[in-house]
Formats: structure tokens, sequence, C-alpha cells
């Protein structure tokens, strides 16, 4: 028997994208998400459209005098650097498509061209353009040589390529080595502080030169971004086909306990489920992720949004700071909170173990988390905004008390799985829908708004803001009893998701 | 502890997967569940374990429903797929905390383990240390059979127990199936596609066939044969 080779493969592979595509859960929302969703795409895009096709508009605010185009390639390597992190949070891996195809007749090369070829058809690589096609249209185009013009929008869709096969790069690198994340994220703030501190702005001046190169139809910039793009390409591939010869994609993350970890029964059923989401939350690397994530949200990204005057942008940004320095984990890992618990659910409330007490530790885990993230980053506060310390710690109630309560209504509400038990790539987030994104939106925008209504009267606000935290606070069984009810109706529903969702 | 199916209608879309308008098991009694794939043993098992809520009728345990009192968790042992075993705790701790859940101590618990060490996964098999979810799927399944029986229930519910176990585990659980029943009284509900084994060790066996109960008799001499040929048929 002869493996199917080159378009016979594609095409195969191409019909049945087509099949997962359609018959994806993703696009099996309810019409309410998908009105929310194709409200924030109109929106996103016009946002986009408007400020690339108007920019002397916005250049004017914070570039006064200066020319849109020169602006513009002086931020091209940052903002794709910023991009670059987004991507690296939410950009999706082909890897994880590939699998059902490895004990097929298929070459594998095949199987690496179309599926990294596929790849490029990414939201990630679609919103820039947004910006930069009416951007170039109305500044690039009319104003150099057609060529020249060619040239410069060509390598901007260049970059967006390496930037999407660069990602796939680390995301590779790091599933063999996890552990390089962390001196990597520590190496990517120095070098960002330092290039806008020093005042030599580096990075700045590179993108403006090497763009402007590009417009004076300088092939050498133009070659030099291409080649990024094809060395990333082709780094990116001979990896995935590396992966494909040494599969660990479906090997559960492994670790061997020496000395079992178990809770003397004196703390009861509540004691053992919280230890039993700890041991969770640190044997598994989703939830692990997510712990990190809140940590960097509580500490790292502080002390950007705070040591920075550019970045630091008034009320609304102290309402996020707010929210983010104690209920960071909550917002991040809450949301979840029974999709953790997908993969053993039905055991779980068919044992002895009532909905209260699950309740009960679920809230406490939510409730300890604010704490410990509001401890952490208090340091953070008095070194760099004492000023924002009322609102740190009004926040730490409002998050221990209210967005805990609201986390933990969206989670009851939650019926899609996830699978924890499979290692994945790093900071993967296959098995996540739409709507687990869109939980964000009920959860940050209401302090958010709070804070802009309240600016005029901040301290009569905060006060507010803290009371009705403590209020809730202290309401926490009343709580308990509300989500034990709700789950115990919901419970059928919840577990048929999650049986569903797990085939 | 007794189990009673009243006029229960459950589907799933359009398909009717189970309609029993009556069925009850009495106390101490052991019925074996056979039927084809898809005949709605499972299902079955779901409903008595209120994992699934019914379009029609009750599920009613010592009398009351299951859906409406949760009392029955309390003396109630369940193993039907890994989605009751909790992948990322080590044998020992996953077996302590269901210990935990039904009030037993450390010491309690392993006591009562003392019993099932020849069929749980042994240190031979190297899998000391190691977490549930890395276990093979026979040696899953022995974990979460254990911690269905080492609580001494009144009510134990296993599905397809014998699926995917060497002979010698078959064997030990079929043991450990009968010392329970003889030692503590417990009623048993027991899924298989093992005929010679469902027989064997049920008073009574139940077939399901596309949703419905098609004979529910007192398990004889001829049971197995007659099982054999309406299977061969």
């Amino acid at each position: 028997m002869t493996p199917t080779r080159g378009f016979d493969t594609y095409r195969l592979l191409l019909r049945n994208q087509w099949k997962t595509t359609k018959r994806s859960s993703k696009t099996k929302q309810s019409p309410f998400i998908w009105l929310v969703l194709g409200a924030m795409v109109c929106y996103v895009g016009f946002t986009l459209f408007v400020l690339g096709y108007h920019f002397e508009r916005f250049a004017i605010v914070f570039f006064p005098g200066s020319i849109p185009v020169l602006v513009v390639n002086q931020y091209l390597l940052a903002g794709f650097l910023s991009l670059f992190f987004i991507r690296f949070l939410f950009q999706q891996t082909p890897r994880m498509k590939l699998t059902p195809y490895l004990h097929l007749p298929l070459l594998k090369r095949d199987l690496v061209v179309f599926f990294q070829a596929s790849s490029l058809i990414s939201v990630h690589n679609v919103y820039p353009m947004l910006f930069f096609v009416p951007f170039w249209l109305r500044y690039v185009l009319p104003g150099h040589e057609p060529v020249a013009a060619w040239l410069w929008i060509i390598s901007i869709m260049g970059l967006i390529g390496a930037s999407h096969f660069g990602n796939l790069v680390l995301r590779s690198i790091l599933r063999w080595r996890a552990a390089y994340f962390y001196p990597l994220i520590v190496l990517l703030i120095v070098i960002t502080i330092l290039d806008e501190t020093s005042g030599y702005g580096m990075t700045r001046t590179l993108s403006g030169f090497m763009f402007g190169q590009i417009l004076s139809a300088n092939m050498v910039s133009f070659t030099l971004t291409m080649s990024i793009f094809l060395a990333f390409g082709v780094w990116s591939s001979v990896l995935l086909l590396k992966t494909l010869r040494r599969p660990v994609i479906t090997v559960p993350e492994t670790a061997i306990v020496r000395k079992p970890r178990t809770v003397p029964a004196r703390f009861g059923v509540t004691g053992q489920l919280f230890y039993l989401e700890l041991l969770l939350m640190w044997r598994n690397r989703r939830p692990r992720h997510y712990l990190i994530l809140s940590l960097v949200f509580s500490t790292m990204y502080l002390v950007i949004m705070m040591a920075t005057e550019l970045a630091y942008g008034g009320f609304i940004f102290d309402g996020l700071i707010g929210l983010f320095a104690s209920g960071g984990f909550v917002l991040n890992y809450g949301q979840l909170m029974f999709s953790w618990d997908s993969t053993h659910f039905d055991g779980l409330i068919s044992r002895n173990i009532t909905f209260r007490q699950i309740i009960r530790a679920k809230l406490l885990l939510l409730q300890a988390s604010c704490l410990i993230l509001f401890l952490l980053s208090l340091p953070l506060f008095i070194w760099l905004k004492p000023e924002l310390l009322a609102v740190h710690v009004a926040f730490l109630l409002y998050n221990a008390g209210i967005t805990t309560v609201l986390v933990m209504e969206l989670a009851t509400r939650n019926s899609q799985s996830v699978d924890i038990s499979q290692s994945g790539s790093f900071f993967n987030y296959e098995g996540f829908s739409s709507k687990h994104w869109l939980w964000f939106i009920p959860t940050a925008l209401p302090p958010t708004l709070f804070m802009i209504a309240v600016q005029n009267h901040l301290f009569a606000g905060l006060i507010l803001l803290a009371s009705l935290g403590f209020v809730n606070l202290i309401c926490t069984e009343l709580w308990t009893n509300y989500f034990s009810r709700g789950l115990s109706l919901r419970k059928y529903e919840i577990a048929q998701g999650f049986r569903n969702n797990a085939r | 502890m007794r189990v009673e199916i009243i006029d229960v209608l459950k589907r799933f879309g359009k398909k009717t997967a189970l309609n029993i308008p009556s069925w009850k098991l009495e106390d101490g009694e052991i019925v074996g569940l056979v039927g084809s794939n898809g005949a709605g043993k499972t299902t079955f098992l779901r409903l008595v374990l209120d994992l699934l809520h019914p379009e029609n009728g009750r599920v009613e345990i010592d009398g009351i429903s299951v859906s409406r009192s949760a009392a029955w968790k309390a003396s109630t042992g369940s193993y039907l797929d890994e989605s009751f075993l909790i992948g990322f705790l080590s044998i020992s701790e996953y077996l302590k905390f269901v210990g935990a859940v039904f009030g037993l101590k450390n010491g309690t618990t392993e006591r009562a383990l003392e019993q099932y060490r020849s069929f749980l996964p042994s240190r031979s098999d190297d899998v000391s240390g190691k977490l549930v979810r890395e276990l093979s799927t026979g040696n899953g399944k022995k974990v979460g059979i254990v911690a269905a029986m080492f609580i001494r229930p009144d009510l134990l519910i296993l599905d397809e127990p014998f699926a995917n176990l060497d002979p010698p585990s078959q064997i030990r659980l079929k043991q450990n199936i009968l010392r329970l029943a003889r030692e503590n009284g417990t009623t048993m509900i027991i899924s298989s596609h093992d005929l010679g084994h469902v027989t064997e060790i049920c008073s009574r066996i139940t077939l399901l066939d596309d949703g419905h109960i098609i004979r529910d008799e007192k398990t004889s001499s001829e049971t197995l044969s007659e099982l054999q040929s309406y299977f061969a048929s």
C-alpha cells in the first residue's frame, strides 16, 4: 500500500478540517453568545479600522507634530512584541490536530505542511491587518513609490507570519523545557524597562530605521524581514516534525508521590475538599498555569502598570489594578471552578459529599487567595504607589466578598469540561470555548465602571465598595446555601455536559 | 437497602434510553444487570445514583426518592467508570480521601483496606507512589472498585467490574464481592457482559434490551445457558 501524497492528502485534510469546524462545540454556541461575540468583533474591527484610517487624529494626542508613517515605523517592533505576548497566551498550536492522522498511511511531511499552513488562518493574524490595511491605503500608498509601499505591507505580513511561527517555536521549546519560561519572561521585562528608561529607545530606533529603509525600496531590509518569517516557518515545522517522532502530547503529566499527602479526618469533608483543590492546582499543568498567571498579574504586571506613568491611565486603571492585585486568582481560576473537576465530577457528586461542602471549600479557597495575593502585592503598593493603598484595601474586600460570588455564579452554570490531566503544550487553551473568555466581562466590568462613576468622590466610593464586599463576606453562609441549591438543580446538566465534552 | 424504580422514562434527544414501569430490589439481594451494548445498563445505574434526571418517574432508595434526599449516599459505594477516580492523587491518597468523606480516620481506612491488598495493584506492578491517572485501565479499575467496597456500603453499584481485569483479579473480585455480601449483607447491582461471573455471584438477573426489562428472575442452574442462547440468537 502506498501512502497518500501531496494534494490528495491536502484535499482529504481540508475536507476533515471543514467538518471539524462545522461540528465543533465552539460553533454550536447559544445565539446570545454569538450575539455578544459578534458585537465584540464588530466593535474591535471598527475601532482598528478607524485607528488605522484616521491615525493622525490619534497621533496628535500622543505624538504631536509627528508624521504618522514615521510614528508607526518606530513602534512596529515593539507592537509586534506586545502582540506576541497575547499570542503566547491565546494562540493554539496545530500539534493536537495532527494526532488522529499519525497512524494512517499519510506522509508526516505533508501533515506538517498542511497544518502549519492552515494554522495561519487565525484571528491573531487577521486583526492586526484591520489596522494596517486602512493605514497603508491612507498614509503609505499615496506618499511613496508603489514598489516601496507594496514592500512595506508585504513586510508587515511577513512580520505577522514570523510572530505566528515564532510563537510555535517558543511553545515547542518550552514544552520540553518548561522552566525556561521564567528566566525568559524576566529577561524580556528587564530589556523592555531598560530600553524605555535608558533614553536610547533602541527598539524604536531599530524599528524606525528598518521600515524607513523598506519604504525607500531597500531590498536588504525587506529580505531580512522576510528571512525572519521563513526562518521561523522552517524552524517551527522542523520542531513539529520532531515532536511527531517523539510524541508526548497524550501522556498525562506524571509525578511520583513519595509521601502520600492527606488531611487528618478532623478537618472534615470541607477540609478534604479544600486540600484536594490545592493538590489539583499543584499537580496539573493547566490550573497551575492559572496560578502562575495570577501571581504574574499581582506582581510583575503591577510593577509595569504602576512604575511607568505612560502605562498608568487614571481611574479605569485604578479599578483594574485593584481588581487584579488581590482578585487575579479568582478571575483566572475561579471561573472554571467546576470544569477543573470535570474528569471526576460524577465520582464527586455520587459520594457522601454534600453540595454545601463542595461550595464552602471552593469559596474558602477563593477568599483565601484574595488575602494571600493582597499580602504579596502590598509591598509593591507601598513602594510604587502608596496613594493607591486605599484602592488595594477596598478591592480586597470587594474581591473576597463580591468577585468570588460573581465568579461562582458563573462557574455553577458552566458545563464545559477541561481535561486537566493532559499536559498539552505550554499555556495551551485547548478545550476552552469563547464562553470561558466572555465570562470575564460581567466580573471585570462592574468595578471598573464603578471607579469611573465615583471618580469625583473617590474615598466615599471606596468605602462603599469595601462595605459592599464586607457585607457579602459575612453573608458567605447564605451564598453557600444559594450556590448549593443552584448546583443541586443544575448537577444533571453540568455532569452530562462534562461527559459529552469528554468524548 | 431497598431500591425501587417507579415508572421511569429516560430519553436522550428523541431516543428512549430507558423505560421501566416497575422494578424492585430487596435488602441484601444481588442483582446482575445484563444486556447488549446500548441496552441501557449504564443509564440504569446512573439513574439509581442520581447522576441523570428521568423525564418521568423516580428512583427510590429505602422509600425516599434519590433526587429528594442525599441520605443514601452515606451508605452507598459505587464505581461506574474512570470519572469516579481522581487522577491527580496517588492510590493511597485517593483511598484515604474516599475514606475521609465517609467519616473514616486514616487508621481505620488502612485497616479496612487490608483485606483488599491482594486485589489492589501491588508494589511488584511498580505503581507505588504513581498517580491514579498513570495506572493501566485494569489497575485504575481495581482502585475504583476497592474505593467503592472498603467502606462496607449497604448498597454497592458496579458497572462492568470484570472488564479489563486479568483472570486472577477477576477471581479475587468475585471472592471480595461474595465476602462483602456475606459479612455485611450488602445489596448489590452489578452490570456485566461476563455471563459466567454474573450468574455465579448474583442471586437474580435482570436482562435489558433497548431500554426495556425483558426478563427479571432468580438465578438458577439454567440461567447461564438460557442467557447464552438468548445472546447467540
